[in-house]
């Protein structure tokens, strides 16, 4: 089992009043899972997915992953997760601005202590594999919204994640570049890798192996596809 | 990894240029301004710190102590040095000096029978063997142990000899002769290499001690226990075991000893060591007439340079905090990509670096600058290389390491600290750790208008003294009055008469009196004098000034009591000032007239008692003093002129007659004339450099001060755009904009003001304490001081607030 949520809670107080985020989320993640997760807007996907990436905390609950409690990783030892096993996909991109399309899929690298000649390899790889060679001394600013998306997952796929968190990624796309990603997803989903995406689309969502619908922070129902 | 870091640095950098610059400058100015104060510091704190056993090396001085009051005397009794050889234990070596002032130099020629002249030659010093084993030099020619050990020898420094013999090559020399003031024949025996490292022992010609002790030369002091005179020095190395406490009783056994004591005297005599460490920084004691340190100064430039780098680090904190939240969501990915918190504060540490880094290769480029405007605090034996002093490289580096840690350290830990779930859902600008910030910006902000507004409010207290002193009535008039000296040892008495009647033939000379000295003079002289009163004598040291029937009318000082003095070539009568006419007792003036005082066993009526006038700069309180006539003492000719006219040509003309005059009878002389008001302003040097040093510190703290104030009233303009454009659409005006932005602004620098009044007015009030006689601390400086800095202040807010409010709506609201 890669990651497990035991009942878990998340709120805020406002004035003097809970405000549930999360309530009594329970979720078991295999290696090798695509799980999509889907709901309203507002009903805490996001939330979710930030809570299973490590980025927000939670109030109540268990939370193991890799049968480690996450509650006792210290900052050092997350980071090193980050590092290793697990990759970001945002739907605002969130690319450094101020480094070129080459830098930003270069940076995960870096902070792995990659050797120079192999980060070029890998780069080189991946910028081919997207087809983006020609944008790679480009700025984001440069890029419309597919070709910055594009950017995001090569450099969420360079280290060479177990586990993708992809927050609405196809959210700012057209159908076609939608497809094309989901269709990488797939790819990379065959070949081992553990992805979790939320999405809004039905269609996206039928990509992966299990859908989970959330409604006001609760999980309102699990649906396991064939 | 640096390279990523680095490329990012460049690019944020290159986007934020204003910022930058306001970085750099206010930074490299703090570094240069630490650069060339360092360079000064320790250019003092080097002196004499070479020699070998440095710390078992001390001075004998005196110190002797009359009615409270102690003259503190670098020299000591003659005799004490070949007493101490006898009888003193625990001293390794006792190097008696006799140090000679100006002395004229003539070297005969062969080709000519008209020897070359060098008049007025200084450091000059009668010393032996002894002198050279305390104070080591290196021999090119000659050796310490034969070189002066017969009278009429001299050893001569390189640079004096090469002065004096010119490309004669060091071991030419020897043998060649030399003849001081025309009469003394001596013969070159060795020469030595100057000393190439900061020292005070400024030597160039040493002439053996014998010359003094076995020749007619011999000073009237030599055997005298009880006459102590500043030209008799001892230097002395003692033997690893001793303290100085043990040789300065072995010194006080002696004198008790060897002294010729007087019934019922009130005076104590002390001989104490001086550390050779001490030298070069107690003006008590002085050196040999080189430059000096003053420690006060030099640890005020230090917090001069800590402060203006602190301005500067400060600048630095609150433009990269306030820009934090540009960076954090570059912050919030770079976790999410397994960045640590460590190697992000590392990351903004090497951006910090480069801008440091930046901000120190201009602050080099800036260096000669700066060492030019302190040009009159700069010793002339400093200098300024980069790359023939490796020191200032690890100085600088150093410097780029603390500076970088200071100015960095607090904004590389805010941005680390930022949560990227915050970042990523564009929390930051709600989350409370900006206002935590923004306080902080504001507290920094004050404590860099407090330091600015202290050195506002010092600069013009230091002026005020100055100008305080510079025009206090002293007693006596300065005005229109020049002063010339005759040579020392002309010893023609009829010279001085002759001259007096050609000035006297002067139009333009209003009146003549001959003197020792001006009344407030640089120099003194004093005596033990005494007085019985019928019951007790009064023992008292008296300042002495020699002046004919003419220096009171000619220097306008009042008489109390009693007439002018009667001509006379020997002491007949005195005039007492009205210090010691209190000090003898007496309730009025008129009773002290006909009183008999005793000096050097005359006995001399008192004739009258002046007001008091100051008798040196105003840092010295008013002495107890005499005045008295004695024509062939006196060599100091006083000179009124008559009052200028519309063309400004009588006082050249008449400098010019005079100057005629000089040359018909002292033709060997150089004429030497000064305004007596120039000499006086002249005691003002080192609190007018004092007034400058502070100005330039005031000038450039208030630059930094307002260049970060500037930066963040752009940020906040900037943030504050569509606020800005909104309340324009709504109506508001454009000066009522401008005050919703700068009032948050002055605020600080009020509270700013209120914190520095305080401690402005304890540092002026310290400071004046040095002055016996001192202007009052005023409220208007104070006032003043804050208006200046508060307009100051504004200007700089207005520069950027008129511009935010008078942009057109349209645009910024457009852009969202
Ligand atoms: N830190 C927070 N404080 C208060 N409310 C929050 C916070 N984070 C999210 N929310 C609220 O929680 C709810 C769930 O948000 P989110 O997970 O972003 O929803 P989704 O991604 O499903 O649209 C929303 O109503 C949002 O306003
Ligand atoms: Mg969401």
């Amino acid at each position: 089992m890669l990651l497990e949520l035991k009942n878990l809670y998340k709120w805020v107080n406002v004035g003097g009043n809970r405000n549930f985020l999360l309530k009594d989320v329970s979720l078991n993640v295999n290696e090798g899972e695509f799980i999509s997760i889907m709901g309203p807007s507002g009903s805490g996907k996001s939330t979710l997915l930030n809570v299973i990436g490590m980025l927000d905390q939670f109030d109540e609950g268990e939370y193991n992953f890799l049968h480690e409690s996450v509650h006792k990783l210290k900052e050092k030892q997350r980071a090193g997760l980050y590092k290793q096993y697990i990759g970001f996909v945002f739907q605002a991109y969130h690319l450094i601005d101020e480094l070129t399309v080459y830098e930003n899929i270069e940076t995960p690298l870096l902070y792995q202590d990659v050797k120079a000649s192999e980060r070029k390899a890998l780069v080189a790889d991946i910028l081919d594999r997207f087809n983006i060679v020609g944008k790679k001394d480009l700025f984001p600013t440069q890029l419309s919204g597919g070709q910055q998306q594009l950017v995001g997952i090569a450099r969420a796929l360079i280290a060479k994640p177990k586990l993708i968190l992809a927050d609405e990624p196809t959210g700012n796309l057209n159908s076609k570049q939608g497809e094309e990603i989901m269709e990488l997803f797939k790819q990379l989903n065959n070949e081992g890798v553990t992805i979790i995406q939320v999405t809004h689309s039905e269609k996206n969502a039928a990509y992966a192996s299990k859908i989970i619908h959330l409604l006001d922070g609760r999980i309102e129902k699990e649906e396991k596809l064939s | 990894m640096i390279r990523n870091y680095f490329s990012i640095a460049f690019r944020s950098i290159r986007k934020n240029k204003a910022f930058t610059a306001i970085n750099v400058l206010g930074l490299s100015i703090g570094i240069s301004a630490a650069l060339v104060i360092c360079l000064l510091v320790q250019y003092d704190f080097n002196f004499d710190n070479f020699h070998k056993d440095g710390d078992r090396i001390y001075r004998a001085v005196t110190v002797s102590t009359f009615a409270d009051e102690s003259y503190k005397n670098p020299g000591i009794t003659s005799p004490m040095a070949d007493a101490l050889q006898k009888e003193g234990t625990g001293i390794e070596i006792v190097a008696p000096l006799r140090t000679e002032w100006q002395i004229k130099v003539s070297i005969p020629t062969t080709s000519s029978n008209k020897p070359v002249v060098f008049k007025k030659q200084a450091n000059v010093v009668y010393a032996d063997e002894r002198y050279f084993k305390i104070i080591e030099y290196k021999w090119l020619a000659g050796n310490p142990a034969a070189s002066l050990k017969d009278p009429y020898k001299v050893v001569l420094t390189s640079s004096i000899a090469a002065a004096y013999f010119p490309k004669a090559p060091a071991s030419d020399l020897v043998g060649r002769e030399i003849y001081f003031n025309d009469t003394i024949r001596s013969v070159v025996s060795g020469i030595v290499a100057d000393i190439d490292k900061n020292t005070d022992f400024n030597f160039q010609v040493f002439i053996s001690r014998a010359t003094l002790e076995t020749t007619s030369l011999k000073p009237r002091d030599w055997q005298q226990w009880n006459n102590t005179n500043s030209s008799s020095q001892l230097w002395m190395k003692l033997a690893p075991a001793t303290t100085p406490k043990k040789v300065e009783a072995q010194m006080l056994a002696l004198f008790e000893k060897n002294r010729h004591k007087e019934v019922g005297e009130t005076g104590k005599t002390e001989h104490l060591l001086q550390p050779l460490s001490d030298m070069h920084f107690n003006a008590d004691y002085g050196n040999y007439h080189g430059h000096m340190g003053h420690k006060p100064t030099l640890y005020g430039l230090l917090a001069v340079a800590a402060f203006l780098l602190l301005l500067g680090c400060i600048n630095f904190i609150n433009l990269t905090t306030a820009q934090a939240s540009q960076r954090a969501k570059e912050i919030g990915i770079r976790k999410t990509m397994g960045s640590s918190k460590g190697q992000l504060i590392f990351q903004f540490m090497s951006e910090t670096f480069l801008i440091t880094f930046i901000a120190t290769v201009l602050s080099v480029i800036m260096a000669p600058l700066i060492l030019k405007i302190f040009g009159d605090f700069i010793p002339s034996g400093l200098h300024f290389n980069l790359f023939q002093q490796p020191l200032i490289i690890v100085f600088l580096l150093l410097l780029l390491v603390i500076v970088t840690l200071i100015a960095g350290f607090y904004p590389a830990i805010i941005l680390s600290g930022y949560k990227p779930v915050t970042v990523l859902k564009n929390q930051v600008i709600a989350s409370g750790g900006r206002s935590r910030n923004a306080n902080l910006r504001r507290s920094l902000t004050v404590a860099q208008f407090v330091i600015a507004q202290v050195f506002v409010i010092a600069t013009m207290m230091v002026g005020k003294q100055i100008n305080y002193t510079l025009n206090k009535d002293l007693g006596f008039k300065k005005d229109a009055i020049i002063t010339l000296s005759t040579n020392f040892f002309d010893k023609n008495v009829d010279n001085k008469n002759v001259f007096l009647q050609k000035l006297k033939a002067i139009p333009e000379i209003s009146m003549i009196s001959l003197s020792s000295n001006a009344p407030a003079s640089g120099g003194s002289w004093s005596s033990t004098m005494k007085y019985k009163d019928g019951k007790k004598e009064i023992e008292t040291d008296v300042q002495i000034k020699l002046g004919d029937t003419n220096y009171l009318r000619l220097y306008d000082m009042k008489l109390l009591a009693g007439t002018y003095l009667e001509p006379s070539d020997t002491v007949r009568q005195i005039i007492i000032n009205q210090t010691y006419s209190k000090v003898l007792g007496f309730q009025n003036p008129q009773d002290a007239i006909g009183k008999i005082i005793e000096w050097d066993d005359k006995q001399v009526p008192i004739v009258a008692v002046a007001a008091d006038f100051h008798q040196q700069s105003l840092r010295t309180p008013i002495k107890p003093l005499i005045i008295s006539s004695w024509a062939s003492s006196s060599r100091t000719f006083n000179i009124a002129l008559q009052p200028q006219n519309a063309e400004g040509t009588v006082w050249s003309t008449a400098i010019a007659k005079v100057e005629k005059a000089w040359k018909e009878i002292y033709p060997e002389d150089d004429f030497e004339y000064s305004f007596l008001s120039e000499d006086i302003a002249k005691y003002y040097n080192s609190e007018k450099n004092v007034v400058r040093l502070l100005s330039w510190a005031t000038g450039l703290a208030i630059f930094i001060s307002c260049l970060g104030l500037l930066g963040l009233v752009i940020f906040i303009t900037v943030q504050r755009t569509k606020e800005i454009g909104v309340r324009k659409v709504i109506g508001a005006s454009v000066s009522q904009i401008v005050s919703l932005l700068s009032k948050d602004f002055l605020k600080l620098v009020l509270i700013a003001f209120v914190i520095a009044v305080p401690i402005a007015w304890w540092g002026a009030h310290k400071w004046l304490d040095n002055f016996a006689y001192k202007t009052e601390l005023s409220w208007w400086i104070f006032l003043i001081g804050g208006v200046v800095m508060a307009l100051l202040a504004l200007i700089t807010i207005s520069i950027q607030t008129i511009r935010a409010a008078l942009a057109n709506p349209v645009d910024s609201l457009r852009t969202e």
